[in-house]
């Protein structure tokens, strides 16, 4: 299963960053977020970073920031895998 | 009386405090203060009221610029970004407050710091850097003069990080323009009451702010189940689809009762806007709906209301930024009669460009049109500009004029109240103001609006305690009457309004998300459940409503009270508005009838305590309070009525 982030319907919100950083940390931390969602106001391009430390909230029954991305863009799919 | 626990968490735990004259900077804990007012405004509002002198005036380096982060802003809280700017009103003399959303607040408190305290005056040009504890005042003369967008442009590449966060002033606020905001974010204002004024006073153009910290929560586990409902709540409340896109959402259907209700055409020569300038302004195929290119929402937002805009045709042909709003529609479309989406959106992104306050811009500069239909002014005075009704271009060259003190702009830059002494003939009538700022209110239609923005302590703006004035929105129950022309039981719900939104400055919590659109977002009992496990603490509902709140209604109230001669006089809407009757529409005929309006005020104050006679503050309403300290205060001035 992967995350997969839909640019359409990304608000900015950084929502996913920090509850991701209270899944790791227990505080709202969000240095210590396996997402960094970085916003340019001017130009209206949004980046979203995911790295390795997610680990796709383990103890819980979905992904956290799938959970509370209440706009939709983030998804918990299927990962297919392509084979030569 | 209330039992103060310690404060466990949500606070960053310091108040920053810096002096301007003195280049100093230190730091005092947040506690005792939170303690008193739970946060944010009420923060501000205390430090405010204990440390300026009743003779200071806005422009004296004794006035203090405060922001207040709300408790609960950096954690998961649904909706909590807000930040609080107070400082002396520039139009009142009294207690000035704008409230902002954005990123800024939590990246704030990330770095340490629950407030910023800022005294004094410097000299030259600085701007404040705060990178967790590393804090300096730097020189700023490379950003002096530049627009908003520019200078977080030239910060952000200099200090080598696009995630800094930047509170700055434009042009507007350097040059003091009276109506000038702090911006955000780029695009999010601190707009009224000229706290931009006060900064450009102050010679700080900026603010940059980075932090690497946490928040830490008292019960962690108890707090994400009250966060895990609130989304619920916010989730499955239908309204939250249609907050989504608000502005462009309601207003594109031409038949939505808010264009009936909430507008005034012409500098409220009318409150009725036809309906062929709806359509053209608002249609979804080539009006406003069609340069939105998306929609962002502020930090832990679920609400997302800010839509993105890129003009794709005529003369403003590639100009884009975050940014139109309802006050949009009813500031620079239907005060001046402008009905071309373009022009319209290019005039609301330029507000922001200059750091303008676009309440300011709009009432301030309708007044001005108006005169000049009049005859009061010609083209002589305003350099050449015909501003005459609907002239976009007009009005977005005069934006400019008055953000740069350009000729007729210079003539305008120190307020209207001013520019109305200069020109006489009666024009001050037509200056629709209160309490000294300008206003694009509505009055003569909404009545439970109109008491609240007649009696705002932050003079003519409706975020004490306006009411939706309709039963298809806003939470249910609460308390009033929402037949929105009705003059009977509109100040429970005035007064109700009130305290819900003092508790939102205080936590930081949008009025959007919390108590004010949606039918079902945030409650009061969600704030308490949210405070109890956020912060460690053991409050009631009525602890909140029926003390926090009114606490700090009380100390802007009181504020007032010393630093002007404000009473119930001040506490009538526009005399335009009681003397002129709605011209077309189905509130054809209405206005403000004095005898109604004033029982309707008696009824205010006897909620909240007051004086029916005088609309002042009681001893024992004070000292029940706790705040005997500021009873004294007002009895040495005569203020205090002794009941």
């Amino acid at each position: 299963m992967k995350i997969i982030r839909n640019d359409n319907l990304c608000y900015a919100c950084k929502t996913c960053q920090l509850i991701c950083s209270f899944h790791h940390t227990n505080t709202f931390w969000p240095e210590r977020s396996s997402i960094i969602v970085s916003r340019n106001p001017q130009d209206g391009t949004i980046k979203w970073f995911k790295n390795a430390s997610c680990d796709q909230c383990i103890n819980e029954k979905e992904p956290l920031c799938v959970k509370y991305c209440i706009y939709g863009a983030l998804q918990l799919v299927k990962e297919v895998k392509e084979y030569d | 009386m209330i039992e103060r626990r310690d404060i466990k968490g949500c606070l960053a735990g310091k108040i920053l405090r810096v002096d301007l004259s003195n280049k100093k900077i230190w730091a005092e804990d947040t506690e005792k203060y939170a303690k008193k007012t739970l946060g944010g405004r009420g923060i501000n509002s205390l430090i405010m009221i204990n440390e300026i002198a009743p003779q200071v005036k806005w422009y004296d380096p004794e006035n203090l610029l405060c922001f207040g982060v709300g408790s609960l802003v950096g954690t998961m809280a649904p909706g909590a970004c807000r930040v609080d700017v107070s400082t002396i009103n520039v139009f009142s003399g009294g207690k000035g407050s704008a409230n902002v959303g954005g990123f800024w607040g939590a990246e704030l408190k990330y770095a340490g710091y629950d407030n910023i305290i800022i005294i004094g005056k410097s000299e030259k040009a600085v701007y404040l850097y705060i990178n967790d504890n590393h804090i300096e005042i730097r020189e700023a003369n490379f950003i002096w003069g530049k627009t908003i967008f520019e200078t977080e442009k030239i910060l952000q590449q200099k200090l080598g990080d696009n995630d800094i966060k930047i509170a700055s002033i434009g042009p507007a606020g350097e040059n003091r323009v009276r109506g000038s905001a702090i911006i955000i974010d780029t695009a999010r204002a601190a707009g009224g009451s000229g706290v931009g004024c006060v900064m450009g006073d102050k010679r700080l153009k900026a603010i940059v702010v980075r932090g690497h910290g946490k928040i830490e929560v008292a019960e962690p586990e108890r707090f994400m189940k009250a966060v895990e409902k609130c989304y619920r709540q916010c989730k499955n409340e239908p309204n939250t689809k249609m907050m989504h896109k608000a502005p462009l959402n309601l207003y594109s259907d031409p038949e939505w009762e808010g264009w009936n209700t909430n507008i005034v055409v012409k500098n409220g020569q009318d409150d009725q806007w036809e309906k062929v300038n709806r359509i053209r302004l608002m249609n979804f195929k080539t009006g406003v709906p069609n340069l939105q290119k998306g929609v962002r929402a502020c930090y832990s937002c679920p609400t997302g209301c800010m839509p993105y805009m890129e003009i794709n045709k005529g003369k403003y042909k590639g100009n884009k930024g975050e940014g139109f709003w309802i006050n949009t529609i009813m500031g620079h479309a239907c005060r001046f009669n402008i009905s071309d989406p373009e022009s319209v959106v290019e005039s609301w992104l330029l507000t922001n460009e200059l750091g303008l306050d676009g309440d300011y811009v709009a009432a301030g500069l309708s007044w001005i049109f108006e005169l000049y239909e009049k005859g009061m002014i010609n083209q002589k005075d305003t350099d050449g500009l015909e501003l005459t009704w609907g002239n976009g271009d007009a009005l977005n060259k005069l934006i400019k004029k008055l953000a740069y003190r350009e000729g007729f702009g210079d003539f305008l830059a120190d307020g209207m109240a001013e520019v109305a002494k200069k020109i006489g003939q009666n024009s001050e009538y037509y200056l629709i103001q209160v309490k000294g700022q300008p206003s694009i209110e509505p009055f003569r239609i909404p009545k439970g609006w109109a008491l609240a923005v007649s009696t705002s302590p932050v003079a003519g703006r409706h975020l004490r305690g306006a009411t939706m004035g309709s039963n298809k929105y806003g939470p249910k129950p609460r308390p009033g009457n929402f037949g929105v022309t009705d003059y009977q039981n509109q100040a429970k719900g005035v007064v109700w309004q009130g305290k819900t939104k003092e508790l939102e400055d205080n936590l930081g919590i949008c009025n959007y998300v919390g108590t004010w659109s949606g039918a079902n977002f945030l409650t009061i009992a969600d704030f308490t459940e949210l405070i109890n496990a956020g912060m460690g603490l053991d409050l009631t509902e009525e602890d909140l409503m029926n003390h926090y709140a009114v606490i700090g209604r009380n100390l802007e109230k009181a504020f007032n009270t010393l630093h002007t001669g404000m009473s119930r006089k001040d506490d009538l809407p526009p005399k335009r508005f009681q003397e002129e009757e709605v011209k077309s529409g189905p509130y054809k005929g209405y206005k403000i009838e004095e005898n109604k309006y004033n029982k309707m005020l008696d009824e205010f104050y006897e909620l909240w305590g007051w004086d029916k006679k005088t609309g002042m503050q009681t001893r024992t309403g004070l000292e029940n309070l706790g705040l005997i300290d500021i009873a004294e205060k007002i009895e040495k001035q005569g203020k205090l009525i002794d009941k």
